[in-house]
Order: structure tokens, then C-alpha cells, then sequence
């Protein structure tokens, strides 16, 4: 499954680092493909994708797609960032839990105050230096 | 066989912008500040200076210029010391991390007086700039830092929980504001003492939503010394003390959120941290007379005194509208004026509640006095209360 592309004409406010294995997540989403990395010992997800499983230590991981489809848990409106940020205030950012029982925070795209446990989707930002995800309301 | 700890003597400097700009030309500087305090600590304990063996301070700020800060006050107030001397970090618990590393000298034998002791000076660094660090610490740099999360947006996030779960409003969680400032008005050390009105708090300019300026931390500076003893020495003494009768921790093995959903709102930390220090003074929630929270934000209060019990679930907020957790209610919670109004000079804001629970267990907490204070209980916590570090304190007249 491939998640929809917004390209965003600006560099990243605070670009994430990139590892040899982190690499991976970051070019794959920037095409639109979502994965995280999933033990193959006993069977759960990670996130952000790790070369090891936090759960059980087990070194035997291997990438997994997710489906980029979760409920948004929590939110808020920033209006006092850190420097980096300070063109873009107000922002809205929220914690997502993906259905596959993992959670994670990022942006959320949204004009008006969304519902929690709204059904949202992860969508990527393509900056002009590289990628984000964000979360947005589906349908 | 392990030594009972107890508070003996305590000073604290008013919180308050204290640091000058850098480039004035008369600064006014962390170890001026806090040597005054100390001396003014050990005084009040009583204890004579060489009977100080032990020195566990919370590391100050980076924008603190003396590094090595701990040794360099052993030096600046010639004190050789044969237990410790260390500087704690552990993010918004530093403090409380360091009131522990002092008592721990205590229990082991290798001390009979310990200070717990240090400064916070970062008001003169603008909050755009502190931020720039702050959210490197309240988050994950790559995963999370790059969407702009602040310390606080973790809080507000809270607090929309809270108020989509039990049904709560904004209004109820901002009365927290105006009982802590009318707490902070009796409070001869808290940054913002001038009562407010509800109407105020929510008129204010919002910072995280929910959340407005009245509903978050100032900024400020503060210096604090705890003097800890060995409890035959504080019984001796024929002075009323604190004894540390309970403690707790807790990390829950996750940074800001658990990547496995669980119930952010419960702060299993707290739960667990204040079991376990309830257990250890062999007390229950209701036994407690007055709590002194690590709560940054307005929902934090709600969120600690329920996970530890000092109100049930989901009714924090209710109650503290009701008046139930202002002084001379059931349950007197931050009775200081709470982080948002007594100040939250963050290195060392845990000292400060050990300072407030002192003044009240031992009758001196004037027109804050909570009447026939017995036992109270304190909290500090670190990232979204992902870990808590839970005491419970019993007065000795």
C-alpha cells in the first residue's frame, strides 16, 4: 500500500539523522511506502524501526510494511515553538495509534479541531530536502 | 542496619528571573546565590559545617558557565568531605534524584549529614532558544523533535485526552491555576503572587492548546538546600523535623509515548512510584494531610493525585473546581502555589517541594498552614511522567 505524496516547498525545520539502518525507512517513505521493522521471534512491531527487538532482544528482525491507517489519540495546536519552528506557528501535532498496535507522533493535517479517535491516515511530506509523515482525517 | 533519614534544615531563594542578561555588566551568579542559601539551610538545621560529609547537588543548567560546578562550591565553602560529592541529572527529577543520593550516604553509614542542594539559572536564555534544547530532551531527536514537539505539547495532549475520556472542560482543569495562585499569594518565595480570577486564566493567549499562558510553567530561576541528617541526630537535636518514611520509583521504559498504546493518562509511573512508597511508610492515600505534585502543566495535578489516589479517577479536575484540593479542603494539593505560580526553576524544582512539605510538617508555613499536617506526600516525575520518584514525609515535633 502506498500513502498519498503532499510535496511541501521548503527544507525541513529540523531535518531527522539518518543511520545505515534507519536509511532505509527514510528513502522508502519518501517514495511512499511505510514499514517499520517486526521481530520474527515473537511477531510485534517496533517503532521507529530498531535492528533489534525491544520486546524480546532477538536480533532477528525484518522490515514489515504497515498500513499507514490508525486513530488519532491525542492533539494540540503549538503557538509557542522552539526557534526552528518559528515560521510555522500555529501547527498541530497528536499521537496516532496505528492498527497495528503501534503508536506514534507526528503532524496532523487539519483546518478545524478533529475528533479523538477519529480513523486517520499517514500521508508523506515530501520537503524539498527530504521526508515527513503527517496524519490526516480520512474521507 | 539502615539509618532513618530526616530533613533538618532547609533555605530556598524566592523563585524569580534572578539571571541578567549575559552581556550586563554586573551579573548576579549561581555560586554568590547559592552558597547564602546553604548557609542559611545549615543555620537553620542547627548542624555545625563540619559535620558535613556528604554533597549531592542537581546539575545546573549548560548555560551555567562554572563547570564542575559541585567541587567548586566544596571549594568555595571549604567543605572537605569524606561521603560524596556529585551533581545529579535525571531531566525534571534531578532534583529529587539528588535529595536521594544525599539520603542513600545517610542509609549506607557513610554519612550522618548530607546535602541536598543546587541552582537553576536559564531565565536570561530566551524560551525560543531553551526550547531548541528542551525538545531534543522530550522526545526522540529523529522521530519526534522534526514535527516540533515541545516539553509541554506532551502535557496538552493530556490534557485533550482527559477531557475526551471523563467528559472534563477546560474550566475545570484552569481552576487549577486560580487555587495554585491563591496558594502562591501566602507563599513569601513563589514567582506570581497577585490572586487571579478564572475568567483571567482562560482569557489568556494559548501556548499548546488546551492550554494558556496561566496553565503552563513560567520560566525563573531558584537555588534550594536541603539539610539531611541521620534521625538520631535530628531527635537529638529537640528541634521538630521530617522524616523520610517512604519512597518509590518508577520508569515505565518509554520516552514521552509507549510505542505499545496503553492509557496515557493514567501515569503508571505515579501509580506504581506511589504504591510503592505508601507500602514502604506502611501508609494509605487517605492517611496523607497535604501533597506537594511535580506538575508543570494544570492537567498534571489532575493526572498525578489521581494515579496517586489522593482523589479518584477521572474527578480531579471536578474536584479541584469544588475546592476540595485548596487549602482548607479535604485534600490541600501544591499548597506552595504549584509550579505554575510558587515557579518551576526546573533542575531544581523538586527541592522546592521538599522545602514547602518541611515549612508545613514543621508549623511554619504561616498563612499556608495546613492545620495538624502530619504526613504528606511529593512527586517528580520526568518526560510525560514516564518515571516518578514518589516520597512520603512524616512531621516529628
Amino acid at each position: 500500500m502506498t500513502l498519498a505524496m503532499l510535496p511541501i516547498d521548503r527544507v525541513r525545520a529540523f531535518p531527522p539523522r539518518m543511520t545505515e539502518f534507519t536509511e532505509r525507512f527514510w528513502r522508502n517513505l519518501s517514495t511512499g511506502r511505510f514499514e517499520t521493522t517486526r521481530c520474527e521471534n515473537c511477531d510485534r512491531f517496533s517503532f521507529p524501526p530498531k535492528p533489534f527487538c525491544p520486546h524480546c532482544w532477538s536480533r532477528q528482525v525484518a522490515w514489515a510494511p504497515l498500513s499507514g491507517r490508525g486513530k488519532l489519540y491525542s492533539q494540540t495546536v503549538v503557538h509557542a515553538a522552539p526557534s526552528a519552528f518559528r515560521d510555522e506557528i500555529p501547527y498541530r501535532v497528536g499521537i496516532v495509534d496505528l492498527d497495528e498496535g503501534l503508536r506514534v507522533a507526528t503532524r496532523v493535517l487539519a483546518d478545524r479541531e478533529p475528533m479523538l479517535e477519529t480513523s486517520v491516515e499517514i500521508v508523506v511530506l515530501n520537503y524539498r530536502d527530504g521526508p515527513l509523515f503527517a496524519a490526516r482525517s480520512v474521507g | 542496619m539502615t539509618a532513618n533519614v530526616a530533613i533538618l534544615g532547609a533555605a530556598v531563594l524566592p523563585v524569580a528571573k534572578w539571571q541578567r542578561p549575559l552581556d550586563a555588566e554586573l551579573q548576579i551568579l549561581e555560586h554568590e546565590s547559592l552558597a547564602k542559601i546553604v548557609i542559611e539551610a545549615v543555620a537553620d538545621s542547627g548542624i555545625d559545617k563540619s559535620e558535613i560529609s556528604s554533597l549531592a547537588f542537581a546539575q545546573p543548567r549548560p548555560y551555567t558557565q562554572q563547570r564542575y560546578f559541585a567541587t567548586f562550591i566544596a571549594n568555595y565553602l571549604r567543605l572537605p568531605c569524606t561521603g560524596a560529592v556529585q551533581e545529579v541529572l535525571g531531566n525534571g527529577m534531578t532534583a529529587a534524584l539528588a535529595f536521594e543520593a544525599a539520603a542513600n550516604e545517610i542509609r549506607l553509614g557513610r554519612s550522618r549529614v548530607a546535602l541536598a542542594l543546587g541552582i537553576n539559572w536559564e531565565s536570561a536564555i530566551p524560551a525560543v532558544e531553551h526550547m531548541m534544547s528542551s525538545m531534543r530532551a522530550t522526545g526522540d531527536v529523529d522521530f519526534h523533535a522534526p514535527y516540533g514537539f515541545t516539553p509541554i505539547s506532551w502535557y496538552a495532549m493530556d490534557a485533550a485526552r482527559y477531557i475526551h475520556e471523563f467528559k472534563s472542560s477546560r474550566e475545570e482543569l484552569a481552576s487549577v491555576s486560580v487555587k495554585n495562585r491563591r496558594h502562591a499569594s501566602l507563599n513569601p518565595i513563589a514567582q506570581f503572587r497577585k490572586p487571579i480570577t478564572l475568567e483571567e486564566v482562560l482569557s489568556q493567549k494559548p501556548i499548546v492548546e488546551p492550554l494558556g499562558l496561566y496553565e503552563v510553567p513560567p520560566r525563573g530561576d531558584g537555588a534550594a538546600c536541603i539539610v539531611l541528617v541521620d534521625e538520631q541526630i535530628a531527635r537529638a537535636s529537640g528541634k521538630p523535623y521530617v522524616r523520610v518514611r517512604g519512597r518509590g520509583f518508577f520508569h515505565e521504559g518509554a520516552h514521552q509515548i509507549s510505542e505499545v498504546p496503553n492509557d496515557m493518562i493514567a501515569l503508571v509511573s505515579a501509580q506504581k512510584a506511589g504504591e510503592a512508597a505508601y507500602a514502604e511508610a506502611g501508609v494509605t492515600a487517605s492517611d496523607i494531610d497535604l501533597a506537594e505534585l511535580y506538575a508543570p502543566c494544570t492537567i498534571i495535578e489532575i493526572l498525578a493525585s489521581e494515579a496517586l489516589r489522593l482523589v479518584p479517577r477521572g474527578q480531579g479536575a471536578r474536584l479541584c473546581a469544588e475546592g476540595v484540593t485548596s487549602l482548607g479542603g479535604r485534600m490541600p494539593i501544591c499548597t506552595s502555589g504549584g509550579l505554575q505560580s510558587r515557579g518551576h526553576p526546573a533542575h531544581v524544582t523538586p527541592f522546592y517541594s521538599f522545602f514547602e512539605v518541611y515549612e508545613q510538617l514543621t508549623g511554619r508555613a504561616g498563612a499556608r498552614q495546613v492545620a495538624n499536617a502530619r504526613l504528606a506526600v511529593t512527586s517528580a516525575e520526568l518526560g510525560n511522567y514516564n518515571a516518578a520518584m514518589v516520597h512520603v514525609l512524616e512531621g516529628v515535633q
